[in-house]
């Protein structure tokens, strides 16, 4: 029981933080920036098949092992001999962790740049379409190009935590996920005080007003734009490292629409609002999927869509009577600015 | 030779299907102003009824006219569950955007608990919903390309004569072009949504009414189609309704007949990209020509 009940905290723990990194991406997004970004899964997709594609190339360099089994098409021998010297030498598991990390970071910043031309011209709903549509191309690329990670069949990449030892593996992983999202958060919330944070804000809340201040607007979508893609490929990278495998088959419903309800539900703009939204959110989500066996055979059809059903009915209570979700966004006014109004109050 | 006319009869057929889609769309653009991503959900209502229909040992075809009753109630579930309450709190676009999306997930929970209920109760497949095979054939063509054909045709007709020659249709125009100036006149702004949510809607449901007859349907279908429905409408132009069929035929021409053709000069090997081509003219044309096909020919 006790078993469980660890495994289950470590499995809640890994999504909620896989979810805060893209939810923190999304906040900076459209929470500051105001950009809506329904092509979450470009970014996302992309971090988590270029680790696919990378993580045993640069594995075999790093390591020097003679793989003679070509990774991509023929994963289960060349992991064969990956796996053992990673699982022995903690040293270079981690140095592979943090460059796996970095590309996927720099891969996710380049995808946000490509999704900036339409980001910098179209009208907001018709950049939520396009966007949209952008993100579902990926899967199709992944698909179709065999090379990139042996098209729809996947491919298993090398466990980079496995020299802590099998048993606690998951709890590492789990760890280094939480340990991630945190440090994003903690940078997502400073990003917001900054005058780089606020110039963001202040074009989401006027474009004509900011740029009449000489606040270039598409210079700050494009800064958002790129650190929220960045983080949303980090977070791709750990979630292809965390289940070991990755196949084409991100979907849209789970890595696009979910995240904007959670932050919808948390409250767009303010980070401990989204982490919050996100807790709730997982919660529920994981509570319905790990206690699916109980209901399996009284009721005639699978929980699953039962999930989908209670998410549409909260989402749409939100909608109707919280829209600025459940912790609204505050507006931050920084120390000297504060200091002035009090001064100009007192004179008055 | 004869492989090419087939395909084209198959493209058309495609074509009709999508600009069905695109025109509920459109129309919802117009008049409400907002992106419908619960346009997924009322196909998939319309592929359920004639399935279900079929089930029941009745033509499937009857499924084009429930389809119609019943993929407009779920769009007026919608309007007056969701829309209407935003709308009166005067909500930004976005969050209207926000609630279809929201509305689209409700109901795609529903239609997938319809069909693992038809699957358990009556041992059926429920989830590959494929009709063609009761189909029926006339003078060499099949049953679903003049069916779609002709009531693309005929749908076209009654919504130009609704719109142009009758007083709804006047006030619709109106609340189109101005839903201030309309509500001050005394047109029922929320009424004359209502009734285009309802047409849209059945729309939706008759093109998901004939979907099964042409290709493997299941509830996810909608999710899939949900890209090529904003393309073609986008591309015909979201300013005019009538550039909702010129863009599904465009589109739905370009995804068979075009590829097929290129894989044959080509090589086989791009048939597996094209799958992204709404997408990749979806983005196009947004970047390019924002307002359409439509808007090039006005111009002229």
């Amino acid at each position: 029981m006790f078993d469980v009940i660890i495994l289950f905290i470590t499995d809640l723990l890994a999504f909620f933080g896989i979810y805060l990194m893209l939810n923190t991406a999304l906040n900076i997004e459209r929470g500051y920036a105001g950009i809506p970004n329904f092509g979450l899964l470009f970014s996302y997709a992309g971090g988590a098949y270029i680790t696919g594609h990378l993580t045993a190339k640069i594995a075999i360099l790093l390591t020097g092992a003679k793989v003679e089994a070509d990774p991509i098409t023929q994963p289960v021998s060349a992991l064969m001999v990956l796996n053992p010297i990673l699982a022995s030498n903690p040293l270079i598991s981690i140095a592979l962790l943090i460059i796996i990390l970095l590309i996927g970071a720099s891969f996710g910043a380049l995808l946000g740049l490509i999704q900036l031309g339409p980001a910098i011209r179209l009208r907001e709903d018709y950049l939520a379409i396009t966007l949209l549509a952008l993100g579902e191309v990926m899967n199709y690329i992944a698909i179709a190009y065999k090379p990139f990670i042996n098209g729809s069949l996947g491919v298993q990449v090398p466990d980079v935590f496995s020299w802590i030892g099998s048993r606690y593996r998951f709890y590492l992983a789990t760890g280094i996920i939480l340990l991630i999202a945190f440090i994003l958060y903690i940078y997502a919330e400073f990003l917001g005080r900054t005058p780089l944070g606020r110039a963001m804000k202040a074009i989401r809340e006027n474009e004509i007003a900011a740029v009449s201040l000489g606040k270039s607007l598409t210079r700050y979508r494009a800064i958002a734009m790129i650190i929220g893609s960045a983080f949303t490929g980090v977070a791709g990278s750990l979630w292809t490292l965390y289940s070991g495998a990755i196949t084409p088959t991100l979907q849209r419903f789970d890595w696009t629409f979910l995240p904007w309800l959670m932050i919808f539900l948390g409250g767009i703009g303010n980070n401990l609002g989204v982490a919050l939204g996100t807790f709730i959110f997982v919660l529920i989500n994981r509570l319905i999927i790990f206690n699916k066996h109980l209901l399996a055979g009284v009721l005639p059809f699978d929980i699953v869509w039962f999930d989908y059903i209670s998410l549409g009915l909260i989402m749409g209570l939100i909608l109707i009577y919280r829209p600025q979700g459940i912790l609204p966004e505050k507006p931050y006014i920084p120390k000297n600015i504060r200091r002035k109004i009090v001064v100009s109050r007192s004179q008055e | 030779m004869i492989n090419m006319i087939e395909t084209l009869i198959s493209g058309i057929t495609y074509s009709s299907l999508l600009s069905l889609m695109a025109l509920g769309i459109t129309l919802l653009y117009r008049t409400t102003k907002v992106p419908n991503f619960a346009h997924a959900s009322f196909v998939v209502f319309g592929i359920y009824t004639s399935y279900t229909l079929a089930l029941l040992g009745y033509n499937p075809y009857l499924g084009t006219l429930l389809g119609f009753i019943v993929s407009g109630i779920i769009a007026l579930i919608l309007f007056y569950a969701l829309l209407e309450p935003l709308r009166r709190r005067k909500s930004s676009i976005f969050i209207l955007m926000m609630a279809t999306l929201t509305y689209d997930i409700l109901m795609f929970g529903i239609i997938n608990i319809y069909a693992d209920y038809l699957q358990t109760t009556f041992k059926i497949p429920a989830r590959n919903v494929y009709l063609a095979p009761q189909d029926f054939t006339l003078i060499g063509l099949k049953g679903v390309t003049i069916v779609s054909t002709s009531l693309l045709i005929v749908l076209l007709m009654l919504l130009y004569i609704l719109l142009n020659r009758t007083i709804i249709g006047a006030a619709l125009r109106a609340v189109m072009e101005n839903p201030s100036l309309a509500q001050a006149n005394g047109i029922n702004v929320s009424l004359m949504l209502a009734l285009s949510w309802f047409l849209a809607g059945g729309l939706a449901g008759v093109a998901g009414a004939l979907l099964p007859m042409y290709m493997m349907t299941d509830p996810s279908t909608g999710m899939l189609l949900i890209a090529p429905m904003f393309c073609a409408s986008i591309l015909g132009g979201l300013e005019q309704i009538y550039g909702a069929p010129l863009g599904g035929f465009i589109l739905g021409l370009a995804t068979t007949v075009l590829v097929s053709w290129l894989s044959g000069v080509i090589g086989y090997w791009i048939m597996t990209y094209s799958l992204m081509v709404p997408y990749i003219t979806l983005i196009i044309t947004l970047i390019f020509i924002p307002r359409g096909v439509v808007s090039i020919i006005l111009k002229r």
